[in-house]
Formats: structure tokens, C-alpha cells, sequence
């Protein structure tokens, strides 16, 4: 019997890795055909896109399709470097990304924190509802909203007035923008982004803060000890994902605040790509500078991400 | 903190030996009433503005509550076929788009829940690819063009509805039900369809649940995939109307605005304000029944990260 069984499994063993790929792919057919649906779409929809770069490194012509057409190098890129006010537009991104990124990144942890010094469930409870709705107002909202408080008679004027300053066009010029960007999105984001942070601070052990009380710890200690803490891994995962957008702003918005007065001097990286792309139609141009945004944006995760793990290797993401 | 509740041993303990905790409890108390207020007072200051008579506004008299009530705006917003196609065509999007998405999403996360699927990690692999590299915005709008979407609802429905990260949470939550269960059906001769439909899919409820609702308010809250695609103005979605009214002009898709703005009875900003709180009232109107939804969708997303 022992003799048979090992012949057996001797046999199993020495068959051909291939067939028995196909074998088992036979007998999961129905799980292979679950598949099949979905992954065209994430083919046709995630990696056509991609074969679709290659025009990056050509002289697109709609007529030739994309593999028909004439390589040119780097001839796009150059053009972007050479005959645009590249350096205006790479400085403003970078602007726009880093700022951003500094106002809007602390804000749902402090407003995290401040919610877990609440002791009233009822309150906080109303304070979290309150905070998330401007999480569900689209762009084309935020930008009316700003559009009309930032005219001369709008209600930031109103505020303005109070404080004895003269009624101002804030949507006029660049002066306001990146208030308005900047505080528009924390305004969005804060309350939304701070439910990550509080289901963090929802797990820490409640006995630590009787130890702490026993130590005789103020409110700020506890907060510097107990609970910054246990939200420090949540703080680097969502820093390391935000890294990776400095390069990509909230192009359709700035797309809406935009007006004849500060067209240019707003422009970053991704309005650009949509303007010379898809409404002047020069697809390879756009298609160019699009690629080189992707491609810093990579290696700023996965720099920021080497950053994190040789400080603490156990927060790093990857 | 909890001043009232002394009956409780531990929390006595915590408020006895708190140092300046009460006025730290007032400052903290106060910077949360304050950013409460930040948030409502925009909302407020719109509803104000779309229902003040179109003098006050022009005379600047109106702040945060409405002088002279006047409903002139929404009757022309809502005299309008314009606003009623605008909803229908947004929420067929929406519904469409949800559809698709929740179950293509399952239909290849359950697979690669089970332990020993053939194809699990070369799917895995290119799916991890699309979360770090993408073609881009114009690329894509080629291919779609070039796919002949262009006015058409894929366009809006197709591209995003099978994302990696949705995939990986959905797989996740089914790894958590699917072993026994799945191992024992096999038993009873169920298959592999079977099994997804009529066990995993009645234990995933709050899942679906919880994407469908990210989903339908993601598509009613999107304006620039709709700008690209949709070329024709009666099958324009709810934020493009609102775009159009506010960036172009209130007349051009409110037609019958023009006498009563023209004789002063109502101001454009009446108009475009009773616009915008069409736009947003459906959502804030189911707001407080799907808002748990939305932070369990946030958490499981915290778990994953």
C-alpha cells in the first residue's frame, strides 16, 4: 500500500509543471471566467491608457493611430522644456503641492485629537456629522461658493469690512488664490480625513490614561504620550499617499478659479496637460509632460516611503 | 471632561488629578463650536443669498440670514425641464456606474480570496501595477474617443468601475468569511458562481452597501469627466448645469430668467444659488442615513493601509 501511495505521489510530482498549470486552470475554470469581465475592463480602461503613452515618444498622428505614427525621442519633451514657460509652470506645481501639503496635512490630526479630549459622546458625535458634510460638496460648488464670497460685495469681503479693510475683487489676481486653495480644501478635507485618526485613537488601551493620571500627567502630556503615539503609524501611511500628489493638485479645480486676470500665473503641471492636451489637441505634447508628472510622483513615494524606513522601518508602507 | 459621571470609580480618579484640565475642556470645547461654525456659515450664507429679494442682494443688506423673501430663483430653477433631465441623467450615471463597479469588483475580488486560485498572483501583480502607473488624462481621452464612447454613458461608467484598491478591500473582507464556508459548500456540490451569489454576496451586504454609496456619490459630485464626454447639453449632468449657469451665463440654460432679471424681480445670483442648493440638497437630504456607511467605508479602508 505505502509502496503505491509514494509511486503515486512520485508520479504527481514529476509531471509537467505546465499541464498541470493547465489542469488546474481547468478544473477553476469557473473562478477564471469571474475574472474575465473585470480584467478587460481594467486592460482596456487601465493598460490601454498606458500603450496610449507611448505617443509620448512620438509625432501623434490621429489618422496613423498610435503604433503607425513616427517616433521622434524625446522630441516632446525637449519642446516642453524649449518653447513653454516650463519653469514658471514646474515652480507654481511645486508651489501649489508643497504648501498644500504643509496647511492641509496636520489639520484632521488636530481636529482628531481635539475630538478624543471630549469626554460628551453627544457632542462629539454632533461636532463629527457637522465636519464631514463639506466632504460631500463637489468642486463645482466650492467654486461658486468661492466665486461669489470672494467678489467685492461676497461674504470674505463682508468679514473684511468688519475688520475696517476695503472691499477687494479677490478672485482677481493671484493674491488670494492659494488662501482660497489652501482653505477651501482644508475646509473640505479636515473632518473627513480625521476618521482615519480617531478609529487609531479609538484602540488605544483606556488603563494607559489612568497610569498616566496616577503620574500626575496634564492634558498635553497625555496627548504628547498617549495619544500622538498611537496615531504616529496612520500619520506616516497617509504622509508617504500624499507625497505622491505634491505633482497633482486638484487640477479641476484650479481649472474653475481660473479667470482672464490670473490664467497664466496659475497655471501648474496638470492644467497645462489638459490644456495643451485635450483642448488645443496636441496629444503627444500633453501626453509628454503628463509622463514625466507620473514618473516624479513615483519616485517621491517611493523616496518618502526610503525616508520613513530608515527612520523606523516598522512604518514604512512597502 | 465627564464632571458629572463621579459614580465611576476610574474617571473620578482622571478628573481629580487632571492639572488646568477645565480650562483646557473651554479652549478645546470653543475651537470645535468654532469650526462648526466655519462649516455651516457658507451654507448658511447661500441659502440667504438664493432666497433674499433681488434688491437687498444689490444693495448688499443680505449676510447670513434672507431679507425681503423671495423664492423667484427656485421657481426658475424648477419651472425648468433642464433641472429634472439634469437629475434623471446624473442619477442614471450614478446607478449604472454603481452597478457595474460593486459587481465587477466582486466577481474578481472573490477569486482572489480563495487560497490557492491558479491566476492569483499574475491578477494580483496587474492589478498592484495600475495603483502606481497610469496612463494619464490624454491617453485616456484618446482611447476613449477612439473607442467611439464619446457622448455616450460608458464613458462615464467604464474606466473607474474596477479600481485595485476597491478590489484588494473587497478581497480582504471576503477573505474574512469565505474559508469554511466555501470549503463546505464545495462539499455540498455547490460551485464556485454558486457560492458567490448565494453565500458571499447575502454576508457582504454592508460591503456593497458601503461602496455603492462611495460610488453614487462620487458620479453625482464629478463635473470634469462629464465636460470631456458629454458633448450634448440635454444629457449633461447635474454639476455641468451648475458649472454652465455660473461660469457662462444664468440665461443661456435658464431661458425664462431673462424677463424677471431684466425688470430687477430676481438677481442672477438668486438663480444660481437656488441652482446649487439643487445640486447639493439630494445628498444633504440622505446625509444623516448613509453617514455611518461612509465611516465604516473609511475605517475598513484605515484596516487595509
Amino acid at each position: 500500500m505505502t509502496g503505491t501511495a509514494s509511486t503515486k505521489l512520485i508520479g504527481k510530482r514529476r509531471q509537467n509543471p505546465i499541464l498541470r498549470f493547465f489542469t488546474l486552470l481547468y478544473k477553476q475554470r469557473t473562478l477564471v471566467a469571474l475574472c474575465i469581465l473585470p480584467m478587460a475592463l481594467v486592460f482596456v480602461f487601465s493598460y490601454g491608457p498606458m500603450y496610449g503613452v507611448l505617443i509620448a515618444f512620438k509625432n501623434y498622428n490621429a489618422g496613423k493611430g498610435v503604433w503607425r505614427s513616427q517616433w521622434t525621442g524625446f522630441g516632446n519633451f525637449q519642446w516642453f522644456f524649449e518653447n513653454v514657460n516650463s519653469v514658471q509652470i514646474i515652480l507654481q506645481t511645486l508651489k501649489v503641492g508643497v504648501l498644500s501639503l504643509i496647511f492641509t496635512y496636520p489639520m484632521p490630526i488636530i481636529l482628531a485629537l481635539s475630538l478624543n479630549e471630549v469626554a460628551k459622546k453627544g457632542f462629539k458625535r454632533t461636532v463629527q456629522s457637522i465636519s464631514y458634510i463639506p466632504h460631500f460638496i463637489s468642486v463645482v460648488v466650492i467654486c461658486t461658493m468661492l466665486n461669489e464670497f470672494g467678489s467685492v460685495n461676497g461674504l470674505f469681503n463682508d468679514v473684511r469690512a468688519l475688520f475696517g479693510l476695503d472691499r477687494v475683487n479677490m478672485n482677481a489676481g493671484t493674491n488670494y488664490f492659494m488662501l482660497f486653495y489652501i482653505g477651501s480644501a482644508i475646509w473640505q478635507g479636515a473632518g473627513w480625513g480625521s476618521i482615519i485618526y480617531l478609529s487609531a485613537l479609538s484602540n488605544v488601551d483606556t488603563s494607559l490614561y489612568d497610569v498616566a493620571n496616577i503620574d500626575g500627567a496634564n492634558r498635553f502630556q497625555k496627548i504628547r504620550h498617549i495619544a500622538l503615539p498611537a496615531i504616529l503609524p496612520t500619520t506616516t501611511i497617509v504622509l508617504i499617499l500624499n507625497s505622491g500628489n505634491i505633482l497633482s493638485q486638484d487640477f479641476t479645480k484650479i481649472l474653475l478659479m481660473m479667470n482672464n486676470t490670473n490664467r497664466m500665473d496659475l497655471e501648474v503641471i496638470s492644467t497645462y496637460v489638459y490644456r495643451i492636451g485635450i483642448v488645443t489637441g496636441e496629444f503627444d505634447h500633453g501626453t509628454a509632460v503628463n509622463l514625466l508628472v507620473s514618473l516624479v510622483s513615483l519616485i517621491l513615494v517611493l523616496t518618502t516611503n526610503r525616508i520613513v524606513k530608515s527612520i523606523d522601518p516598522e512604518q514604512a508602507m512597502f | 471632561m465627564n464632571k458629572t459621571n463621579a459614580a465611576v470609580p476610574k474617571k473620578a480618579v482622571r478628573n481629580k488629578i487632571h492639572i488646568g484640565g477645565y480650562s483646557f475642556d473651554i479652549v478645546n470645547v470653543t475651537f470645535l463650536v468654532i469650526c462648526c461654525l466655519l462649516v455651516l456659515l457658507p451654507f448658511m450664507r447661500v441659502l440667504a443669498i438664493s432666497l433674499s429679494s433681488s434688491r437687498m442682494i444689490d444693495r448688499n443688506m443680505v449676510s447670513i440670514w434672507p431679507r425681503e423673501l423671495n423664492v423667484k430663483g427656485y421657481e426658475i430653477v424648477f419651472s425648468n425641464v433642464t433641472i429634472y433631465r439634469a437629475y434623471g441623467w446624473t442619477l442614471l450615471y450614478s446607478v449604472v456606474y454603481t452597478l457595474i463597479s460593486v459587481a465587477m469588483t466582486a466577481c474578481l475580488a472573490y477569486p482572489l480570496s480563495v487560497s490557492d486560485f491558479v491566476l492569483k498572483k499574475p491578477i494580483s501583480v496587474l492589478l498592484l501595477i495600475t495603483m502606481f502607473f497610469s496612463g494619464g488624462t490624454v491617453p485616456s481621452y484618446l482611447l476613449i474617443r477612439n473607442l467611439g464612447l464619446k457622448n455616450t454613458l460608458w464613458a462615464l461608467v467604464l474606466p473607474g468601475a474596477v479600481s485595485a484598491w476597491n478590489t484588494f478591500l473587497y478581497r480582504a473582507f471576503f477573505k474574512g468569511i469565505s474559508h469554511e464556508i466555501r470549503e463546505a459548500a464545495l462539499i455540498d456540490g455547490a460551485g464556485d458562481f454558486r457560492i458567490l451569489v448565494s453565500i458571499i454576496a447575502p454576508l457582504s451586504k454592508a460591503l456593497f452597501a458601503t461602496f455603492s454609496l462611495f460610488a453614487i456619490v462620487g458620479m453625482w459630485n464629478s463635473y470634469f469627466a462629464a465636460m470631456l464626454y458629454i458633448e450634448d447639453q440635454s444629457r449633461q449632468t447635474i454639476q455641468n448645469i451648475l458649472r454652465s449657469i455660473v461660469y457662462t451665463s444664468v440665461t443661456a440654460t435658464f431661458s425664462d430668467a431673462s424677463l424677471p432679471m431684466t425688470n430687477g424681480a430676481v438677481n442672477a445670483l438668486n438663480v444660481q444659488y437656488a441652482c446649487l442648493v439643487a445640486t447639493i440638497a439630494p445628498l444633504l437630504v440622505i446625509y444623516p442615513f448613509i453617514q455611518k456607511y461612509f465611516e465604516q467605508g473609511m475605517q475598513v479602508g484605515a484596516v487595509k493601509g
